[in-house]
């Protein structure tokens, strides 16, 4: 291994680590992240809601409160930026009982409180008006016209971009293992040692077991899974805002929303678990969905269903996200459980004061490379679409992923970029192809033959 | 844009599509034009390499590639135009399509519009079936794909769901990639295959039909391991390393559903004339599009029917 001491390690690819990555590659200073799978963004940050959070629901003055309504504004300014497919869509809470209808007075004042001014209230008619395809029985709902969908791939395959083109490390394939604190600290690896100064533990569901590692007792995680089903394209017009419930104890609960891509999803669930690896859906999750779905919108249940997953969030003991500075220059990045996405720009601002505080001297900024990411969303026109694009290069009209019309052209675009995909699943974040109906009908071993031959 | 018009649009050149295109061509249509999404025309037999095509149409007991090669060698000397790499993206204005091709957009505007899309079988999403996400999951289709076209490694010991003709076109591929297979499962009573098919390939490739059982979770983490199945109410596990989740079909119906056109509930096919016209249009719907599913041969003979009639309405 070489002898080189990185200024900084984060441990974990997810879209904490890589945006923190990101952030910290303004600067010039050495950076490695590290991550045990071969792919950024594999473990949780792979399978969530894609919904990007005004916070408006948090704990009010919780550090989850602060850092989702910054992030929220700063991803959605990046999206914008680096072309991520991102709707406005906004959320309908809808109540399905009295004591749900009574509850929307209080969330809109939590909302409030929580800075977020711009929810309303509408009557059961409005409701219907705007989504006629709902269940019978909704009694009203609060509008809260900021919940937004995103890409919830893209942003990480872009922090990532933007930190290596500047320098970073990214060291995949890498899991972590133990350490050893000495002068500086060096972490064990499946891949050798890593020598750092600062570390910063982004392990995601492991962040408790890295935090043992280095003697730190704060919290356990506790994995909470979360099952979803998927729904083909076909069925998108029978839904046009975020379906949300009212919330209780156990999280957010199920709801009903457009992706970015086009399709419908039903979930997440709420269950905990002991097992960090029981990543699987279950037989009870899926009967759950069917029934909570055929009540919210009964005829998406007459769709075809394109995918059925789950994910696990990484909850802990405590409500609030768990960010600490420790002894010997690490940083913990914990408890990142249901709004990580959205918060993942403010959590890397507020990671990087911490290491200033840790007496990291960072210099002045630089700027970081200008990158335009595929835009994967069906609202825009898709390179399928593209009289341009395809008179430039002919690939962009050769569709090679029937469903999602992923075109030849942009699967060669992800295998030669600059973190190419090392699965078809991360291919199929990178450029949808093999992710739609037919699950691979058609295109699979093609793509798989591309896919080896890299 | 680029712009044109023909007398006949068939979208999709598979068997239906190419036999609908042929008969077109000799019942005296001047422009007859196929479009197909793929590299190479011919549809699912392309990929279908053992025998079991022809014998309605062509009186002969064919492998899938051959067949699918006498329909585009047909369709090419009969004068048909067939555009590979041309995906029908959705319906225009006045009876005209559009496509994308590596040579650009393009409206194609025709007299008629022969829908030949085809089916799929539903894969293991599609059937809700649990568990996590591992390797070595395949339909019929794309297991054909990575075998016959593809050449990619299967795996040793498969499992498969469902006991319909085309599982047991999964049982001979499997053999073919040297994987055996150990168990078949259907929540069904019985096969639904003809009987000699199911006694001669049971007995040829030794495995154990079970049927009214049910797959209820996949096993395994980066690689499949087994199926959790249940019988009765009895749970067990199978170990294998490769499942191929076979039939269960579903038409290819993105066109119609976009073009507003109604959908059978039962099949999710369009919904047709005893002409195959779609009502109020000049739009037919042909072949495996329209379920329940039938051999090729069979979806060719009765495309060379419609295509009469469809050449007797332009007269
Ligand atoms: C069902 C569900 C729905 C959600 N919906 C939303 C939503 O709509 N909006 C939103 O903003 N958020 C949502 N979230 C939350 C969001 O997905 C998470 O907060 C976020 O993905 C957490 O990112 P992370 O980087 O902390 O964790 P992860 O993505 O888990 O990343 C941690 C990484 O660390 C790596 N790692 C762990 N241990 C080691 C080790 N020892 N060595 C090396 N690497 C290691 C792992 O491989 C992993 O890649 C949802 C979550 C779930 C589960
Ligand atoms: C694994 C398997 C084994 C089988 N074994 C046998 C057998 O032994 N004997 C037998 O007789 N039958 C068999 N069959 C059934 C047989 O393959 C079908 O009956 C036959 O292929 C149906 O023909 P089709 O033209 O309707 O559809 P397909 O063959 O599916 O052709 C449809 C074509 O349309 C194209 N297409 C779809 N949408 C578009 C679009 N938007 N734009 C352009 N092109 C498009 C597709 O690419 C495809 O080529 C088998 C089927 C399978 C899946």
């Amino acid at each position: 291994m070489s002898k080189k001491i990185y200024d900084v390690a984060i441990i974990g690819a997810g879209v904490v680590g890589t945006a923190i990555a990101r952030e910290l590659s303004k600067h010039n200073i050495s950076i490695a992240v590290l991550d045990a799978h071969s792919d950024v963004g594999d473990g949780t940050s792979k399978a969530n809601t894609a919904i990007l959070h005004t916070g408006f629901d948090m704990v009010p003055g919780s550090l989850e409160s602060k850092l989702v309504a910054r992030g929220y504004h700063l991803l959605r300014d990046y999206a914008r930026e680096t072309g991520i497919a991102i709707e406005e869509l906004g959320a309908l809470l809808v109540a399905w009982s009295q004591e749900e209808h009574d509850n929307l007075a209080k969330l809109q004042a939590k909302a409030v409180e929580n800075g977020y001014k711009d929810s309303v209230i509408i009557s059961a008619a409005d409701v219907y008006a705007r989504e006629p395809h709902l269940g019978p029985g909704a009694l009203g709902a609060l509008y809260v016209p900021g919940e937004w969908i995103i890409d919830p791939w893209t942003p990480i395959v872009a922090f990532a971009t933007q930190a290596k083109l500047n320098g970073a490390d990214i060291l995949l394939g890498t899991a972590v293992i133990g350490v050893t604190i000495g002068a500086h600290n060096t972490l064990h690896t499946t891949n050798g040692d890593v020598e750092a100064h600062h570390v910063i533990n982004a392990a995601g569901l492991y962040s408790d077991e890295i935090d043992g590692v280095f003697g730190v007792k704060d919290f356990t995680v506790i994995p909470r899974r979360g099952e979803l089903m998927v729904f083909d394209k076909l069925s998108r017009t029978l839904i046009s805002h975020i379906i949300l419930p009212v919330p209780s104890s156990m999280g957010k609960g199920v709801l009903v929303s457009p992706t970015v891509f086009g399709n419908i999803m039903l979930g997440p669930t709420a269950q905990n678990l002991e097992d960090k690896t029981d990543s699987g859906s279950s037989e009870d999750g899926m009967k759950f969905l069917r029934e909570k779905g055929s009540k919210i919108a009964p005829e998406l249940l007459d769709e075809e269903i394109t995918a059925i997953y789950a994910g696990l969030r990484a909850s802990t003991e405590h409500s609030d996200f768990q960010i600490r500075l420790h002894e010997n220059k690490y940083i913990t990045v914990g408890g990142i459980r249901s709004t990580g996405l959205t918060a993942s720009m403010a959590i890397a601002e507020h990671v990087k004061e911490l290491l200033v505080n840790s007496g990291l001297s960072l210099g002045a900024e630089r700027a970081l490379p200008a990158i335009t990411m595929p835009n994967l969303g069906e609202a825009f026109t898709r390179p399928y679409q593209d009289e341009k694009a395809i008179a430039d290069k002919s690939g962009y009209g050769e569709i090679i992923c029937h469903c999602e019309r992923a075109t030849r052209q942009e699967v060669l675009d992800a295998l030669e970029s600059p973190l190419p995909p090392t699965t078809l699943g991360g291919l199929g974040r990178r450029t949808r192809a093999g992710l739609g109906r037919c699950q691979g009908f058609y295109c699979h071993s093609e793509l798989r033959k591309l896919l080896e031959k890299k | 844009m680029k712009t044109s018009q023909v007398d006949v649009l068939v979208i999709g050149g598979g068997p239906a599509g190419l036999a609908a295109a042929i008969e077109l061509k000799k019942s005296g249509v001047n422009t007859v034009r196929v479009l197909e999404r793929e590299r190479v025309a011919g549809g699912v037999p392309r990929h279908s390499f053992h025998p079991g095509y022809g014998l309605r149409d062509f009186k002969q007991f064919l492998s899938g590639p051959k067949y699918a090669k006498k329909y585009v060698d047909g369709a090419l000397s009969a004068g048909v135009v067939v555009s590979t790499l041309s995906t029908a993206t959705h319906f225009g204005e006045k009876n005209s399509v559009q496509v994308t091709s590596p040579a650009g957009l393009e409206t194609i505007s025709a007299r008629a519009i022969i829908l030949a899309t085809g089916a799929r079988e539903r894969a293991r999403a599609a059937r809700a079936v649990p568990g996590k996400r591992p390797a070595g999951i395949y339909t019929t289709g794309s297991l054909q794909q990575a075998t016959y076209l593809e050449d990619l490694a299967i795996g040793s010991r498969a499992v498969i769901v469902g006991a319909e003709h085309v599982s047991f076109s999964a049982v001979m591929t499997l053999k073919h990639a040297g994987v055996k297979t150990v168990a078949m499962l259907t929540e069904k009573k019985k096969h639904e295959t003809v009987g000699i098919v199911r006694f001669a390939l049971g007995l040829w490739y030794r495995f154990k039909l079970m049927t009214k059982t049910e797959i209820v979770e996949v096993l395994g983490d980066k690689r499949v391991t087994g199926v959790r199945i249940r019988r009765s109410g009895v749970e067990s596990v199978i170990a294998c390393d490769t499942i191929v989740f076979t039939g269960n079909w579903i038409p290819d119906n993105e066109l119609v559903r976009r073009g507003g056109f109604a959908i059978d509930s039962t099949y999710k096919s369009p919904v047709v004339s005893a002409d195959a016209q779609i009502p109020g249009t000049s739009i037919y719907a042909i072949g495996n599009l329209v379920l329940p599913i039938k051999a090729a041969d069979k979806c060719a003979v009765d495309a060379r029917a419609i295509a009469k009639k469809v050449a007797a309405s332009l007269r």
